[in-house]
């Protein structure tokens, strides 16, 4: 698996070849074409390969992946070209072309693009590849995902455990999707008034929240049940994790029913304070006011896509700076950890907990929340911790990676690169506290571009319910027997072996790291001078 | 504690660890001169602080009373470009002053004015000796006598380097033409020559260079003997003179290296500005009169530019940074873009030498202040040997101090005449293009930034000779190595603190740094140090000593286990002759 064969593509063991064609034209250099590189273009149910005729074996060091493979998830854009006739078309799913393609030109999620000429190649073959591409890009619905194959397969054949994967039991990453992760977090912080709750087991109260999250012990269950339904789509505020001083910190959504806003609101204040040792009071961090949205967000990074790899190096070097303060992602980035600052500054020094209130409580909170806890508590920036922290926050929490991704570009309003957003929050602070992290600039780049690799459970499902529900669906349709297991194993991306090799993931570890001895790193002010979006081609 | 004393602080507001002790911790040959109570101290970022402040002969000292804890500011006087009273007295009888600093802050502070008005001022006594230059006094490094375990004045000599490069060889000879500075007072006593070139020729060449600063040898490539070769304008003036020896001397060094036959001559100049010095008698090389080089200017501005640009990144970096708007105002400074320009020019010359196996010749207008920047950045990316603590140090005593860059008329040490045209902050911008490099390869250099950052503290602090004066021969005159000690002495005698942990070395490797705006970043750490909230939150110099200190440890274990494990395979074929020695493999850190 390690060596490209050549002429052949590297297939995962289930994966099929959909479309191919020979002797096209992979374009390496901007201007002249002395670089490109000729070969077979090919695709399958999982990504774009490119197999350069005249190359040698070469070891790849992505798993998954060889050195000119994209995954179908990662490509945003599939635009085909005709230039002798001057024609141009975008291609979605089960479309037809009326002309025959000279070009393909990929945009990719992780800002790569990518051009292949068909001028040797087959024009039939050629047409037939490009809508293949845009047809299996586009799946129309999450099952059509390579993970659900990657994983079905592997219970039907070798068990998944000899290709590596072993959900939970081999990872020091806890997942929280059990009640002992829960209480370990609880007993680690000192959060002696708060409790695990299970009422939610079976999704049966909220269908967003996870099965098991924490509360104040001063709330019953009977409680729970009764103000679920008061808030959106039923997410009983959850506790996230708590300050030394005894100062919680809880995410909430908003109250849909106005009527019982203020009770609410009150019952669970008091909740709170009740369970903080100084009886202090509750702030109320108000996350969509002082925020931007998701569709900023989005629009920022459309804006900072368009000045790294779209417009002209030359036009945008000129102006870089400038340009990169318009786009205006940075001065996000510095939002969102002043946001973050403030939120500590309630929690450390005013001795309070804060509330992080959002509208669905599934997207900017998730950023806040994981950014206080890595300022405050230098467990968290260990690897395993920091990982646990966004299984936390971000998976089990319910952000929806599904569609925040567009894995199924379906709609393109709730896409937006939140998480992005937040790993680049982290790279500022790794930059300005260069020895309290574990991980390595190589780890987060790794990290966000696992996004596009749809085989994680991490980044393929709206919440853990989804998760549940479609592995439940695929697994009967298929006549997967599942045993023991209640849904399909899909690996989370922290099975790292699932991509790298045990000698690349070294390359996760930050030599200056000093262990958890660091202390609070919330004095920051967000290192505005610099962003650079570094590739690691891995 | 020699360090404790000579380090100049990194952060502007150091804090005492024991306040109880009012003395000061003063160095070999410092004297108190002068000191007052009751001085308030307006911080920008902390607002005024009251107390008390002492000028020495080497350095100001104000020491807040009124905080806990208790903290001060202690500065080498070489700093300061500038002291000035500023406005009136107030009703209160309380005066003003503005001091502006050479390393990119200002101090203001308020002050009673003495009552008996016959008694100097604290102030002026400050100004007497921040500039002992224009006060017919002497500068503090040739008071300070402090003794250090190495001498740093020993660390280059000339002909050792040539040997390192294989030279004098069959091609290149050492020249003592300007034994006496005779031929050229601004150039070192040894220069490398082609064979073929007689010292005559070289005098006549003197008289048709600005400066009588010839083209000659910085560095020659081990392989290709592609050679770097530096020098000042030809003096082509309007009617477009010509020299044959000139002509000569740039034919021979294109001879001198089989493998190319051709040349390029590198101006650092806008095109526009290199014949707008034909009016002043200067100007370039034309194609006509030197057959097979090829003329390329890179756009490098002169030194007026140069603290200009300088100047607005100090004002939008001190003391306030408007956050909303860093990226556009850092963008209209420039500053970037002239350090884009120096990494790009010195990136053409080593591709030249490098990949076309060409020589070079570097000119700009004098030949010694881009020049210097682009041929020592060339040699950076082109021998690993220049990227090592005790390399580096022998590139910047050849490139700049050997080869006269004017450090005196640049800095200004000790002279009060801060609007002095002649001015500008040329090695600074060498240093941060140094540094650009070490943020792009960070296991390349064998040095920290921190030994950058003290390098260029010492520049202004006037406490080592290293960069005093304008040439070599200057300091010869003044006996500098004698009275004076070297900033390498001190570097030297205490590596540990300026070594990366992370370096791997490279040997063989040329490195070619991306030079886009997009890659290049302001040197915060530098530029905007005295702001605390810009300061590195969390240092890793202790780390890094951390670091070191672990793999000393990891390397001593790999020895001891190697001998171990020889020992056995001795003793069990002892009746083997000899036992095998395995070559020790480095324990190197990951990067």
């Amino acid at each position: 698996m390690a060596f490209c064969l050549l002429y052949k593509p590297v297939l995962q063991f289930c994966e099929i070849v959909v479309n191919e064609a020979n002797f096209v034209r992979k374009c390496i250099g901007a201007e002249s074409c002395q670089d490109d590189l000729w070969g077979k273009l090919v695709c399958t149910n999982f990504k774009v390969s490119f197999i350069a005729h005249n190359s040698l074996p070469r070891q790849c060091t992505h798993r998954l992946l060889g050195e000119h493979d994209i995954p179908l998830a990662c490509v945003e854009q599939v635009v085909t070209v005709n230039d002798v006739k001057g024609k141009q078309k975008i291609l979605g799913s089960n479309q037809k072309l009326k002309f025959n393609p000279t070009e393909l030109i990929l945009y990719c999620k992780d800002f790569r693009i990518i051009r292949f000429r068909f001028d040797e190649a087959g024009p039939e073959s050629a047409k037939k590849v490009c809508l293949a591409i845009a047809h299996y890009s586009h799946p129309a619905d999450p099952q059509l995902l390579f993970g659900f194959e990657y994983v079905g397969k592997a219970y039907n054949k070798i068990y998944m455990r000899v290709n590596g994967v072993d959900p939970g039991g081999g990872l020091q990453t806890p997942l929280f999707d059990c009640s002992s992760d829960w209480d370990r977090e609880i007993k680690r912080t000192g959060a002696s008034e708060w409790r695990v709750c299970t009422i939610n087991q079976g999704y049966f109260i909220s269908p967003s929240l996870p099965e098991f999250f924490v509360v104040p012990v001063s709330l019953a269950d009977q409680d729970l049940k009764q103000y679920a339904c008061c808030f959106y789509s039923q997410r009983i505020p959850l506790w996230c994790w708590n300050h030394s001083s005894g100062s919680a910190l809880v995410r909430m959504s908003n109250i849909s029913d106005p009527q019982q806003q203020r009770k609410v609101e009150q019952r669970i204040s008091s909740a709170i304070t009740k369970s903080h040792p100084l009886r202090s009071d509750v702030f109320k961090s108000d996350l969509d006011k002082n925020l931007p949205n998701i569709q900023d967000i989005q629009a920022a990074l459309l804006k900072l896509r368009q000045i790294c790899v779209i417009d002209s190096f030359e036009e945008s070097e000129e102006k870089w700076l400038s340009s990169l303060e318009s786009s205006r992602w940075m001065e996000y980035v510095r939002t969102f950890l002043r946001h973050a600052v403030e939120v500590v500054y309630m929690l450390e020094s005013r001795h309070v907990s804060v509330i992080l209130l959002e509208k669905e409580d599934r997207d900017l909170s998730c950023v806040i929340s994981c950014l206080v806890q890595l300022m405050c508590d230098p467990h968290c920036r260990s690897l395993h911790s920091f990982q646990g922290l966004i299984q936390k926050e971000w998976v089990m929490a319910g952000h929806r990676f599904l569609d925040r991704c567009n894995h199924l570009k379906r709609n393109d309003k709730e896409e937006s690169p939140v998480f992005l957003l937040f790993l680049d929050c982290v790279w500022q602070l790794w930059n300005q506290y260069p020895a309290a992290f574990e991980f390595t600039e190589v780890y987060l780049t790794v990290l966000g571009d696992s996004m596009w690799v749809p085989v994680f459970s991490t980044f393929l499902f709206n919440c853990p319910r989804q998760r549940a529900e479609h592995s439940r669906d695929f697994a009967s349709s298929k006549s997967i027997h599942l045993g023991q297991d209640q849904a399909l194993c899909f690996p989370p991306v922290w099975d790292w072996s699932q991509q790298f090799s045990l000698k690349d993931q070294t390359l996760f570890n930050n030599p200056l790291y000093v262990g958890k001895i660091a202390t609070c790193v919330q004095n920051g002010t967000v290192k505005t001078f610099t962003h650079r979006r570094s590739k690691v081609s891995c | 504690d020699r360090s404790s004393g000579t380090r100049v602080s990194d952060t502007e507001l150091r804090v005492y660890k024991d306040p109880s002790k009012g003395e000061l911790p003063l160095l070999p040959e410092e004297h108190v001169q002068d000191s007052a109570k009751d001085v308030t101290y307006i911080c920008p970022f902390i607002g005024p602080v009251r107390g008390s402040l002492s000028v020495t002969n080497y350095r100001l000292f104000f020491r807040c009373t009124d905080r806990e804890p208790v903290f001060g500011l202690d500065l080498p006087l070489g700093v300061l470009s500038r002291v000035e009273k500023i406005g009136a007295a107030t009703s209160r009888g309380d005066v003003s002053y503005g001091l502006a600093c050479k390393d990119m802050r200002n101090l203001r502070f308020v002050h009673k004015e003495p009552e008996d008005s016959l008694k100097k001022s604290v102030f002026e006594v400050l100004m007497k000796f921040a500039f002992p230059v224009s006060n017919n006094m002497s500068l503090f490094a040739f008071e300070y006598k402090q003794v250090f375990p190495e001498n740093g004045w020993k660390v280059y000599d000339p002909l050792a380097e040539y040997k390192r490069q294989g030279l004098p060889n069959e091609s290149w000879r050492i020249s003592k033409v300007n034994d006496h500075y005779e031929l050229c007072d601004s150039y070192p006593a040894a220069l490398v020559v082609p064979v073929t070139i007689t010292d005559e020729e070289l005098r006549r060449v003197s008289s048709f260079r600005a400066k009588g600063r010839i083209p000659v040898l910085s560095w020659i490539h081990p392989e290709s003997q592609a050679a770097v070769v530096r020098a000042s304008q030809p003096m082509v003036g309007q009617n477009g003179r010509r020299c044959k020896e000139d002509e000569k001397l740039l034919q021979a060094i294109m001879d001198a290296n089989a493998q190319s036959h051709k040349m390029f001559i590198f101006d650092a100049r806008p095109s526009v500005n290199a014949a707008a010095n034909k009016m002043k008698g200067g100007g370039y090389e034309s194609e006509d009169a030197y057959q097979n080089a090829e003329l390329v200017f890179l756009d490098i501005h002169n030194i007026h530019v140069m603290r200009e640009s300088l100047r607005k990144l100090k004002e939008v970096v001190y003391p306030n940074i408007e956050d909303s708007h860093w990226l556009s105002n850092l963008e209209s400074t420039h500053w970037l873009e002239h350090i884009k320009l120096i990494l790009a020019g010195a990136l053409r010359i080593a591709d030249k030498v490098e990949s076309g196996k060409t020589s070079v010749v570097v000119h700009c207008s004098d030949g010694w202040d881009r020049t210097p920047q682009l041929t020592s950045l060339a040699l950076i990316m082109l021998d690993s040997h220049y990227r090592t603590i005790r390399g580096f140090q022998i590139l910047l005593e050849k490139e700049w101090l050997s080869f006269g860059h004017r450090f005196q008329q640049r800095v200004g040490h000790g002279d009060k005449n801060h609007t002095d045209a002649d001015r500008s902050p040329i090695f600074l911008q060498f240093i941060d293009c140094v540094w650009q490099m070490t943020r792009q390869f960070p296991a390349a250099f064998e040095f920290n930034e921190y030994f950058l950052i003290t390098i260029l503290d010492h520049l202004y602090s006037c406490l080592f000779g290293t960069f005093l004066c304008n040439s070599e021969q200057q300091r010869l005159k003044e006996e500098v190595p004698k009275h004076t000690v070297s900033l390498w002495s001190f570097v030297n005698s205490q590596l540990e603190e300026f070594v990366n942990p992370l370096y791997v070395g490279y040997p063989s490797h040329v490195l070619f740094p991306t030079v886009g705006i997009r890659h290049l970043q302001l040197w915060v750490t530098y530029y905007i140090r005295w702001n605390p909230r810009m300061r590195p939150q969390e240092p890793v110099h202790q780390r890094y000593k951390e670091l070191l200190a672990k793999r000393a440890e990891l390397q001593k274990r790999v020895e001891e286990l190697q001998r171990e494990a020889a020992n056995r395979t001795a003793s069990s074929s002892s009746e083997r002759a000899g036992s095998p020695t395995r070559s020790i493999t480095p324990v190197q850190t990951f990067v």
